[in-house]
């Protein structure tokens, strides 16, 4: 293709002023805002590194950076497990039964983070008091109200969410896998087990790749499940980093401040993902 | 060469015609509100999302008895977004003509667009003491809405039932021993538990905080905008308050949240007392029409004294001018919201409709339909109100630092001091 081709760059132009107007621009103004003090009105004064220096003290954000980090290791886990335990469910010849259960599985991607959180806030404060009233086990009673239970609601309502989303993704490469391939397994005498782990795990390293990805930057960045469930609750102990950036500019009113959380937030996402999917290209096996 | 060239040629046009674009439509605003003679139009920012339909009724009158006005009302609701989206409002060159002032930092964030309201027949009106809440410097640069007060919500069908008169409680004792009572007859009252405290709002926390700190700000609204310290003078009285509530209250008490609180425990006879104030009225009629009649009440709290006992009671929102706008603009605005505290149809509707507690005089008290509304206004009227000290803490103060700080408490992870500690130095930061 010819780069320097004029209608190239005319058919890429509303794209890129988009972007241009929507991200780039904005981008570079909320780094110069990082280092203002700025109320969302005015900017009162240019304050350098302050915001920064400030940051590295603030215990409430450190703290909820590793809250966050600590939730998205749980859910990364759990979605990704779940996920392929039902792709691979849902690929047995089960006929009709199997495109409804992918269905099932499916459908809490289709519901916003808001209604799900408020969905599972009744879940957790209603149901599971309910059945901790009629079967007297401990286990049910006051969910939320601390942080661990707060944490592990977190996870539950995030795998809820995910785990039929990244089911999609796995399905499509499981059923990618050559059935040449199965079968040649087979026939050398491998059982069920051998043939997944020697055969179709090595094939669809690939959606790992794409899985992990999705999930752990989905899982940095969630907001919406966390206000709705907890709102950070009880005393700011499920509050993740999001929560803390927002707060901090539209409850505190300190938009430079704010920023520059967010701009050391980004890069951090940016780190890990980076990371993550240099490692995962590595693993994957070419046909 | 020449393709780069062709590219920022492009993006020149394609941004020269967006500030066109924006442009235009600043004059095309500009044109609508002075342009066409005759007709004048208002925009009205509204934050009182419980009383839209209240506030577009009493519109439509006004616009039928006033035909060259038109008032565009924009509502946006709920906590946090409103401030946020009345400043962007305001950002982006739209500044409504009225709009709603939460307290002194918003009075001083507008200061420069807001008109001096002292010659308006509604402000000579206003009860005394109420129009402090938006003046700085001695000029009052808003009216104010209503009247809402708070203090305990109690079921007064459940204290007699007890064999305890509500009307008896004149000290801290007495409550104490009221609780105590109720307490002991759990079971035969069919309550879960005396109090039902939603600890999970940070408003109803930062409400109740209210109580103990409007004293050290002794009771005046400039003084609590402009302290720049918390030393929770009146603590002592405040852990009380919070070890008694908690140990009677509903549990698990920290995701106790405010409709399980309300609608669930309190309507349904299931707790006893709640700290809320005067805006559960329409909830509750939703739910019983008998219950705010028959069996609501509201208690004072024993804070500077023990034997005189105050609810917090006085305006929390304030009506502002935009004196930027065109002169016609200015004065329709001005007519508007003194037709609506000072005329008989406006008098009518604000305590009819809108079912609020007048914030002015010459209304009349029987016309307010619920007792604890009517308990409220006399309450305030005996000066038996206390400030909404909260209204004037630091930007975000309440939810970021006294929450938090006192959910630890109540979740037994640190002891009273280091609540106090945490929250006062909080407040000095965040000031």
């Amino acid at each position: 293709m010819n780069f320097k081709n004029r209608t190239y760059w005319l058919f890429l132009l509303p794209t890129l002023l988009a972007l241009l107007l929507v991200l780039i621009i904005p981008f570079f103004q909320g780094v110069y805002y990082s280092f203002t003090e700025y109320d969302g009105f005015q900017v009162t004064s240019f304050v350098g590194f302050d915001n920064y220096i400030k940051l590295f003290s603030d215990d409430q954000f450190l703290y909820s950076l590793g809250f966050t980090a600590a939730f998205s290791a749980a859910s990364v886990i759990g979605i990704n497990v779940l996920g392929l335990s039902f792709a691979l469910l849902v690929t047995q010849k089960l006929g009709k039964v199997s495109t409804l259960f992918r269905t099932i599985y499916f459908m809490p991607n289709l519901i916003g983070g808001i209604i799900l959180g408020f969905i599972w806030q009744f879940v957790f404060l209603k149901a599971f008091t309910g059945i901790a009233d009629v079967t007297g086990i401990e286990f049910f009673r006051g969910w939320l109200s601390d942080t661990e239970t707060g944490f592990w609601g977190l996870v539950i309502l995030f795998v809820w969410q995910m785990s039929g989303y990244i089911m999609v993704i796995y399905i499509s490469f499981l059923n990618n896998v050559p059935k040449e391939l199965l079968e040649a397994a087979t026939i050398d005498g491998a059982n069920k087990w051998q043939s997944f782990w020697k055969v179709k795990f090595p094939l669809i390293i690939p959606a790992f790749t794409v899985s992990l990805f999705l999930t752990l930057s989905n899982a940095f960045k969630v907001y919406d499940q966390n206000m709705a469930l907890t709102n950070g609750g009880p005393f700011g102990s499920t509050e993740m980093a999001t929560m803390n950036i927002y707060d901090t500019a539209f409850k505190v009113q300190d938009m430079g401040y704010a920023q520059s959380k967010a701009i050391v937030f980004l890069i951090i996402i940016t780190l890990i993902s980076v990371i993550q999917l240099y490692i995962t290209r590595k693993k994957e096996t070419e046909l | 060469m020449k393709f780069r060239l062709v590219f920022i040629s492009f993006i020149m046009l394609a941004s020269m015609s967006l500030i066109v674009a924006c442009s235009s439509n600043e004059s095309g605003d500009n044109g609508e509100s002075s342009g066409q003679g005759d007709e004048v139009v208002v925009d009205l920012f509204n934050i009182k999302v419980e009383t839209t339909d209240q506030l577009n009724n009493l519109i439509d009158i006004y616009e039928s008895e006033n035909e060259n006005v038109k008032i565009n009302v924009t509502t946006v609701g709920g906590g946090q977004d409103a401030p946020s989206a009345l400043q962007a409002k305001f950002s982006s060159g739209e500044a409504p003509s009225i709009f709603l002032l939460g307290g002194l930092s918003d009075v001083e964030k507008y200061s420069e667009y807001l008109l001096d309201v002292s010659d308006m027949e509604s402000a000579k009106t206003a009860i005394d003491g109420t129009l402090e809440g938006a003046s700085m410097d001695g000029t009052p640069y808003g009216i104010p809405l209503n009247i809402e007060g708070y203090g305990w919500m109690i079921n007064k069908d459940i204290f007699e039932r007890a064999g305890v008169d509500p009307s008896t409680i004149d000290s801290y004792d007495k409550f104490v021993e009221a609780v105590e009572t109720i307490d002991s007859q759990k079971e035969e009252l069919g309550i879960d538990s005396v109090f039902a405290f939603s600890a999970k709002e940070d408003w109803v926390v930062s409400q109740f905080s209210s109580h103990f700190t409007a004293p050290e700000f002794g009771n005046d609204v400039k003084t609590a905008f402009e302290s720049d310290e918390l030393n929770f003078e009146y603590g002592e009285r405040m852990k009380e308050y919070t070890d008694l509530f908690n140990q009677y209250n509903y549990q698990p008490i920290l995701s106790l949240d405010y409709s399980t609180s309300v609608e669930e425990l309190f309507a349904n006879d299931r707790a006893a007392i709640i700290h809320q104030g005067n805006w559960i009225v329409p909830t509750l009629n939703s739910m019983d029409e008998s219950f705010a009649q028959e069996k609501l009440g509201i208690l004072p709290l024993f804070v500077s004294s023990d034997t005189e006992g105050k609810i917090v009671a006085g305006p929390s929102w304030y009506w502002g001018i935009n004196k930027e706008k065109d002169e016609a603009v200015v004065e329709e605005s001005k007519k508007f919201i003194d037709w609506m505290y000072t005329s008989d149809k406006g008098k009518e509707l604000i305590v009819e409709d809108f079912k609020y507690v007048p914030s002015h005089e010459g209304y009349d008290t029987d016309s307010i339909s619920d007792p604890v509304s009517a308990e409220v206004y006399q309450y305030l009227l005996d000066g038996k109100g206390k400030i909404w000290a909260n209204n004037q803490y630091p930007d975000g103060f309440f939810s970021e630092a006294l929450h938090p700080e006192f959910q630890k408490y109540l979740g037994e992870q640190q002891s009273w001091e280091e609540f106090e500690e945490a929250t006062s130095n909080a407040f000095s930061e965040m000031r």
